[in-house]
């Protein structure tokens, strides 16, 4: 009797459903190019650029730590926040209170501030807990709306009295944090900045490779396995969410100690919406896709007024067919675009065939649609 | 114990104003499974088309008219040429894109009507009427009556209609009604339409009874309808009904409390963070009963 052998399963044609992977293993030619990069900001950037530049270059360099603190949220977690501006008025408060009661010294008032509102962003996350990803969107959005109103009323510390540290009696516009002695002046602030940032990068980049990045990872993609698998989901989403509190909240204190310090309407609660936008279009699933984001957010509307006159109002409806776009089409974002690219010129310089397409993965299941 | 009486009338419209928003939020909801954050956009480009027209020497009645059919067209074109590329994903995805577009729109009326202060008053509003400490305008009549007949109507409309049967159909399971030969995509859109025009209506309100702030009558104002909505767990038209109102009336009474009076407008936020902690802990008990 004549047997039919099972066909072999073709093992090129599957489907790959994993999540792409945040970071990359740690070459030593990537350390090679991370240092060339840092050596960049430190040390070229500030040579060549005027010092009007500086300042956006500045405030650029500080709103990536707030998009690496979105990002993580969406890419790895699948968990929106439309409160992370809120988060970065929140930390600048948190300094500025702190600086007004004691004399501390700078990076302890960083790591403070970080806690502080690593605590707040985790009461505020506590809901994530139990309502599904669209109710904590709802819920920070709402969140945002009432730590906006409240900020209005008591707005920044400036010498007063009391929990809130506010005199009705004394001028309230822009609040300023006291640098450290030093990066007194506007370029080693920025240098000082460039470092505490990549420190941050570090911090997530350790968090994804360690433990909780696994856990994340299980969470994302899909809840239910992750239970089952013996992770605490409650811990690490909640964990997640402080963690990305935290990073925002050490960005909004050095945005207070910045060239103008802050004011209250800096932080409005659309600028959380915009902030979403620019880190899905920058790309949630690359740390890198920070900076992309951070780029789109401080300086491709300077960029783009200064060269060929266009209004930042412009840009913002860009950013929506942006958002829609990569919705509809690109779940990795500006960042795996130009990652495609990079590989595309790679292959052509070896001058090898062309291999199969570089599977798209988590285009089923971009963010928060893990189970 | 201050005079609350003054607030009352106002609470009132405003409510009845978040409550057309939030019952339009609820019919798109569970017809298509989209929350729509647009809408408040949507009713914000309504108002400033009205006051540019009227600006022109227009008929301000034929503005007001194209500004709620604005409404409706927009988000109708919306829905119905990204609703179904979008129909089968998660609704966070549905809802962020709906953010792209108020974005658009956002940047849009920025761009073209820039940051000026301008007032649009409604003539509804000069038509005033005292009975004893009773004082009210049309516009509010209309913030508190319309609202009602139009949920009254939507409610009907669900229940007696046979596309109102199709879209209850839809909001229980989209690939069944699809089988049964219903026509989804008409449906939806008729649901995008009808919605639209209640968020042009309520923008065209707002902008008379509270600003015409562009990013305010965009997101911070209309958020009252969202947090009513949610109260209602998206779901019950008549829970959203009550909780605009309530919503509305406490905003419109803390005025009345010196103390209060400067944090009335959190009324929205705190109502919704306080419904929503308890909907999850409902949901733990639930489960751990279960």
């Amino acid at each position: 009797m004549a047997t039919v052998a099972a066909p072999a399963p073709d093992t090129s044609e599957r489907i790959d459903t994993r999540l792409p992977s945040m970071i990359s293993a740690t070459t030593p030619l990537r350390l090679i190019v991370l240092a060339a990069m840092l050596a960049v900001l430190l040390f070229v950037i500030p040579w060549l650029l005027t010092a009007f530049w500086m300042q956006i270059m500045l405030q650029a360099v500080i709103y990536s730590a707030v998009t690496l603190g979105l990002g993580l949220l969406v890419g790895r977690v699948g968990m929106f926040s439309l409160c992370q501006i809120v988060f970065v008025a929140t930390g600048a408060w948190v300094s500025l209170r702190l600086a007004q009661e004691w004399s501390l010294p700078f990076p302890v008032l960083l790591v403070l501030t970080g806690l502080i509102t690593g605590a707040v962003g985790a009461v505020i996350g506590i809901p994530a807990l139990r309502l599904s990803g669209l109710y904590l969107a709802l819920i920070t959005l709402m969140a945002a709306g009432a730590l906006t109103l409240l900020l209005r009323v008591y707005k920044f510390p400036n010498g007063g009295s009391g929990f809130w540290g506010f005199d009705k009696g004394k001028p309230s516009g822009s609040a300023q944090l006291a640098r450290p002695a030093i990066a007194l002046g506007d370029l080693a602030y920025y240098r000082y900045c460039v470092i505490v940032v990549a420190l941050l990068f570090v911090l997530v980049t350790w968090h994804i490779k360690g433990k909780p990045g696994r856990a994340w990872a299980s969470i994302r993609q899909s809840q239910v396995t992750a239970v089952a698998a013996g992770v605490d989901t409650t811990l690490y989403k909640l964990w997640a969410f402080a963690l990305s509190a935290c990073i925002t909240g050490v960005a909004g204190a050095l945005l207070a100690a910045g060239p103008g310090g802050v004011t209250v309407n800096q932080f409005p609660v659309e600028s959380s919406i915009l902030l979403l936008a620019v880190v899905l279009m920058g790309g949630v699933y690359s740390i890198w896709g920070a900076l992309v984001a951070a780029f789109l957010l401080r300086i491709l509307p300077r960029l783009l007024e200064q060269q060929i006159g266009l209004s930042p109002e412009v840009l913002t409806m860009l950013f929506g067919v942006g958002v829609i776009q990569v919705l509809l089409t690109t779940p990795g974002g500006i960042i795996a675009d130009l990652g495609r690219l990079v590989d595309g010129v790679r292959r052509r310089l070896r001058r090898s065939p062309i291999g199969p397409p570089a599977p798209v993965t988590g285009d089923d299941v971009l963010v928060g649609e893990s189970s | 114990m201050p005079d609350l009486k003054p607030f009352i009338v106002i609470g009132l419209a405003l409510g009845g104003v978040y409550a057309m928003s939030g019952v339009g939020l609820v019919v798109l909801f569970r017809t298509t499974g989209v929350l729509n954050l647009a809408y408040g956009a949507v009713g914000a480009l309504g108002s400033l088309v009205a006051f540019t027209m009227i600006d022109h020497g227009q008929n301000e009645w034929v503005a007001y008219g194209v500004a709620i059919l604005l409404g409706g067209v927009l988000t109708l074109l919306y829905g119905w040429f990204l609703g179904p590329p979008l129909a089968d994903r998660d609704p966070l995805v549905k809802a962020s894109a709906t953010l792209g577009f108020a974005l658009i729109l956002l940047g849009f009326m920025q761009w073209r009507w820039t940051a000026d202060v301008r007032s649009l008053r409604l003539p509804t509003s000069d038509w005033q009427y005292t009975w004893d400490w009773l004082r009210i305008n049309v516009t509010q009549a209309i913030g508190v009556v319309f609202p009602l007949v139009v949920t009254i109507g939507t409610v009907l409309f669900l229940k007696r209609s046979k596309l109102g049967a199709a879209m209850r159909a839809l909001a229980d399971d989209r690939e069944n009604t699809a089988l049964l030969g219903v026509p989804v995509r008409r449906v939806e859109a008729s649901a995008w339409f009808v919605s639209g025009l209640l968020f042009g209506f309520s923008g065209l309100l707002l902008a008379s009874l509270v600003s015409m702030e562009i990013a305010a009558l965009t997101f911070s104002i209309p958020i009252a309808a969202l947090a009513a909505a949610l109260i209602g767990k998206v779901e019950s038209i008549w829970v959203t009904f009550f909780a605009a109102f309530v919503i509305g009336i406490i905003q419109a009474e803390l005025n009345a409390f010196r103390s209060l009076a400067e944090f009335r407008n959190m009324t929205p936020f705190v109502c919704a963070i306080i419904v929503l902690l308890w909907f999850g802990w409902r949901r733990q008990v639930e489960g751990r009963e279960a």
